[in-house]
């Protein structure tokens, strides 16, 4: 067995970890307003890359295509919380589950007639011809990941931390109401996080839709993988899901390669039923004091 | 015993549909049409086992799927490899579905909501996996052929295996409904509403958490040996999360928490596809469902029940469905599409389901009296006289309790002796609520002991707590909100249910429920709550809630009752009422801890009083001592006039 060829292994899929990353990002954002996630966010992911390539086919030019697919991801988010989110959070249910799981599933449909069934290449500018660093290759796609991915997370914790806006996210998590006695409207948080995660769920469509081709079921088993990297990470844990996406993604190219590739989503299926059982909190989440 | 109306149309309803779907295929010779009423019976079981954890334990469990691909490959394998017969073969499908589900059950256990959504959609996910990739034993993708098994000797057709599904299919409901409207069925509901309820109750949210999934997961695993047998050919693509949001949908749109729910909602799974590949049909259903919700959104915005979004979404996605049927070509490629909308407009419209709508419907229409209010024991054989010793009952030694920096608790001592009133008093932050909820069992002391009749008490489990004869109310109100009032208080009462796992399945604890509901019915009584006994604890008014959880308490015949601030945000005679509630369970002998804040309370009733400021002991003795106690007043009503004056002075320069 070569060395380098694990290497290689290991590096890819510590790249493919931070799309994993980028999404779980997205949960974490709904969650620290509101204490619920998207169950349907791989749909997300998954129309803002068809929505792209539709730009794309219409000749629009790259960087105004990622614009657009970025606005539609945000729409989509609005979307989401107003027809499935609201609703329960105002009667204190957990409604949202199974109606944030049955907007996903209305998406699925609709994609697989609009679009169709089969995986579609994503035409990109950037270039797939790997550069070769110490024997192990990395393509500029990869690279393109890895940058997108911090640029949305650094431009989003820039916005939770330096402006007011921002830090009402904090304020909410934090005590909900004693944020909306300060004149914080929750409502109007809690839209604005949905809203961003749409946004960070389109740039995770787009950043891999060059390399996994863009079909309906593109990200079905995506998501449980930005699943799993939330509750390992945690669900509160800030930059924590970099790190357990580096590691998540580098586990599962390995067991890819040495158990088969179908046993590929098994190392994270596991791992989030071992956290949740043994730290439900996550390794970088705060544990919290029941109160009564 | 007497029938009442209620009994008798229940009785007679539920014997009317067995009768019938046992007669069908006696006068329709139709083997597609037996297909779909086998099917109805395989998903019957297996709703009804789903409407366990998405219904009385109130959790979105998208693992049900997985079960009924375990228990199809068991039944499957064990007949092809180990050449069982149909009745074991089905037995251990159950089995493994009760094993799998209760080991599931241990990491979901303190898991709410996303996260166990979460873990349970992992492991379905995990078992498609394994299902495709132990290729040696499941033959994977390719798929696993079965032989239908003898059952008993005889070689079942069609129409005998139809019937052995239906028989499964009556016993499962019988052994339900007795299991779901005794005991269990509250401890699980109790479990729902409030987990540190349930625990601080003595009824433990480990056993009946894990015991309810073990149980739903066992009726899946079930349905899928019966599926293994009627369709004798196995995928793992069968399994996957598409049909767990149709199954999801079966229950929601049965409507929870009913047995006829889950056999209505296996009869809109089995309908479906017929729905789909007939258009008449179709264009009939979007048109029945947009009339309904346009007069569901007309009479709940003419009464003002139901908020805008509530009336008007169901309307548009069935507008949609409606309008969407005329446009599109084939309504199977849009398939899921059609189940999201009719699944959102039910969840979003109609969120107690069909059985829930038509249940209230019904009883209107029939006028049905109430269930009748059981009559009440006498309180005496509820709570027997204890004898007033004048021991210390209760002794805590240094303790100590830090969160972090912060020393809540900072080395109390303190004996509180039986038949007592004892008040804790202190102001806010003094560290009342944390001694509490030490001693309770909540949080575990940092440092220091808690002795009860001279043995230690178990610290940092309400659960282990409660069993040692201590029982307590909460500041916070934690009531079992959907149970009655009367329920409420059935679900804590100690001693009381004794009758074995296996006659409560055959419907033998009648009795004992009777007693149960008389003795709860005491307990109302002096609480000044029989009238309002089948109020669902959310409904009652806010005193009315504080005075159930007293009787909640009083219900584990405890030795020492804790009232957490019973008096805060009452009203004046709300006060008078609770002071009598007081003395009467003080003249009963039981020992009691009382925090509060209203000072004339805890003069009128205490016998010893301790006040506390920043997690210290500043003065004991009786009410009368502490009031004129100088470290007191200055704690409550800040330093002394003339010390205020010199700092005044300072500040000045």
């Amino acid at each position: 067995m070569n060395r380098t060829m694990i290497l290689q292994m290991i590096v890819s899929g510590a790249l493919m970890g931070q799309v994993y990353a980028l999404i779980a990002y997205g949960f974490q954002l709904t969650y620290a307003t509101s204490k619920s996630i998207n169950f349907g966010q791989g749909e997300l992911v998954m129309l803002s890359a068809f929505f792209s390539l539709t730009l794309i086919n219409w000749g629009i030019a790259y960087p105004l295509v990622v614009v657009g697919g970025l606005l539609f991801g945000a729409v989509l988010g609005l979307f989401v919380e107003r027809a499935g989110v609201r609703l329960a959070l105002e009667q204190k249910s957990e409604g949202w589950i199974l109606l944030t799981i049955i907007l996903g599933l209305f998406g699925f449909s609709t994609a697989e007639n609009i679009w169709g069934r089969d995986d579609r290449p994503f035409p990109t500018p950037i270039s797939s011809d790997p550069i070769h660093i110490f024997g192990i290759g990395i393509t500029p796609l990869e690279v393109s990941v890895i940058l997108g991915v911090f640029a949305v997370m650094g431009l989003i914790e820039g916005f939770k931390r330096y402006t007011l806006l921002g830090k009402a996210f904090a304020a909410l998590a934090a005590d909900r109401d004693a944020a909306g006695l300060m004149g914080i409207s929750a409502t109007r948080t809690i839209m604005l996080s949905y809203a961003l995660s749409g946004f960070v769920s389109a740039m995770a469509g787009i950043l891999i839709a060059p390399i996994t081709t863009v079909g309906p079921t593109m990200a079905s088993t995506l998501i449980l993988k930005a699943f799993s990297v939330a509750v390992v990470a945690g669900l509160d844990s800030g930059f924590g899901v970099v790190i357990t996406g580096l590691v998540l993604g580098a586990i599962e190219s390995l067991t890819s390669f040495f158990l088969g590739s179908g046993w590929r989503e098994a190392p994270g299926l596991l791992l989030l039923i071992l956290a949740l059982a043994v730290r439900p909190t996550g390794l970088f989440g705060k544990t919290t004091i029941r109160k009564v | 015993m007497i029938m009442g109306k209620r009994q008798l149309l229940i009785h007679g309803s539920e014997l009317f549909l067995f009768g019938l779907l046992a007669a069908i295929p006696g006068f329709i010779n139709n083997p597609y049409a037996l297909g779909l009423l086998t099917l109805l019976a395989i998903y019957g079981i297996l709703l009804i086992g789903l409407d366990v954890t998405v219904g009385y334990l109130g959790q979105v469990n998208l693992a049900q799927v997985a079960f009924l691909g375990l228990g199809a490959y068991t039944a499957g394998l064990s007949v092809t490899l180990l050449g069982m017969g149909m009745l074991p073969a089905l037995l251990l499908s159950l089995v493994v579905g009760l094993v799998c589900g209760g080991v599931l059950a241990f990491p979901s256990l303190r898991l709410e909501g996303p996260q166990f959504a979460l873990g349970t959609l992992s492991f379905s996910a995990l078992t498609t996996t394994i299902l495709n990739e132990w290729e040696s034993l499941t033959s994977g993708a390719q798929g696993l052929s079965i032989v239908r098994p003898p059952l008993f000797g005889m070689h079942l057709k069609a129409q005998g295996f139809y019937w052995l599904c239906l028989g499964l299919l009556a016993l499962i409901w019988f052994f339900m409904k007795n299991l779901l409207s005794g005991r269990w069925g509250r401890a699980f509901e109790a479990l729902r509403d409030s987990p540190i309820a349930t625990d601080a109750m003595g009824v433990g949210c480990f056993r009946y958490k894990v015991a309810a999934f073990a149980f739903g997961s066992s009726l899946g695993s079930l349905a899928g040996g019966l599926y293994a047998f009627n369709f004798l050919y196995l995928q793992p693509q069968s399994f996957t999360y598409d049909l767990m949001v149709i199954l999801l949908l079966g229950v929601v749109l049965g409507g929870r928490k009913s047995l006829w729910g889950a056999v209505i909602g296996a009869m809109i799974i089995v309908l479906l596809p017929n729905l789909l590949s007939n258009r008449f049909l179709f264009h009939l259903f979007a048109a029945v469902g947009l009339t309904l919700a346009v007069v569901a959104a007309v009479r709940g915005r003419l009464h003002k029940t139901t908020p805008w979004f509530q009336a008007l979404a169901p309307v548009i996605a069935m507008g949609l469905l409606l309008i969407g049927g005329f446009m599109i070509g084939n309504t199977e490629d849009w398939r899921k599409a059609i189940f999201a909308l009719m699944l959102f407009s039910v969840v979003v419209g109609l969120p107690e389901g069909v059985m829930g709508f038509v249940g209230r419907f019904f009883s209107r229409l029939l006028r049905m009296a109430p269930r009748t209010i059981p009559i009440s024991a006498p309180l005496e054989v509820v709570l027997p006289q204890l004898s007033p010793g004048n021991q210390p009952i209760l002794t805590i030694d240094a303790l100590q309790r830090h969160f972090g920096g912060v020393k809540a608790v900072d080395g109390i001592s303190l004996s509180i002796r039986s038949g007592q009133i004892h008040g804790l008093i202190g102001p806010n932050g003094s560290g009342k609520s944390t001694v509490v909820n030490v001693i309770s069992g909540l949080y575990p002391p940092t440092q220091g002991k808690i002795y009860k009749n001279g043995t230690i008490l178990p610290s940092g489990s309400l659960y282990r707590v409660a069993l040692n004869g201590i029982a307590r109310t909460f500041q916070n109100l934690q009531l079992f909100g959907e149970l009655s009032a009367l329920a409420n208080v059935m679900v804590a009462l100690r001693g009381m249910y004794r009758t074995p796992f296996f006659l409560i399945l055959l419907g033998l604890a009648r009795s004992e429920e009777q007693k149960a509901a008389s003795h709860a019915m005491a307990l109302l009584e002096l609480v000044g709550l029989a009238g309002k006994s089948a109020t669902p604890a959310k409904d009652l008014t806010y005193g009315d809630q504080r005075f159930l959880e007293i009787a909640r308490a009083l219900a584990r015949r405890p030795e020492l009752l804790i009232l957490d601030e019973p008096a805060a945000g009452l009203s004046r005679p709300d006060i008078r009422q609770l002071m009598q509630i007081i003395r009467k369970i003080h003249q009963l002998g039981v020992t009691i801890i009382l925090i509060e804040h209203h000072m004339d309370v805890v003069t009128a009733l205490c016998d010893h009083v301790t006040v506390l400021d920043g997690g210290k002991i500043i003065a004991e003795g009786t009410p009368q001592a502490i009031k004129r106690d100088p470290k007191v007043m200055e704690a409550y009503l800040g330093e002394m006039p003339a010390v205020r004056q010199e700092q005044a002075e300072e500040g000045a320069c």
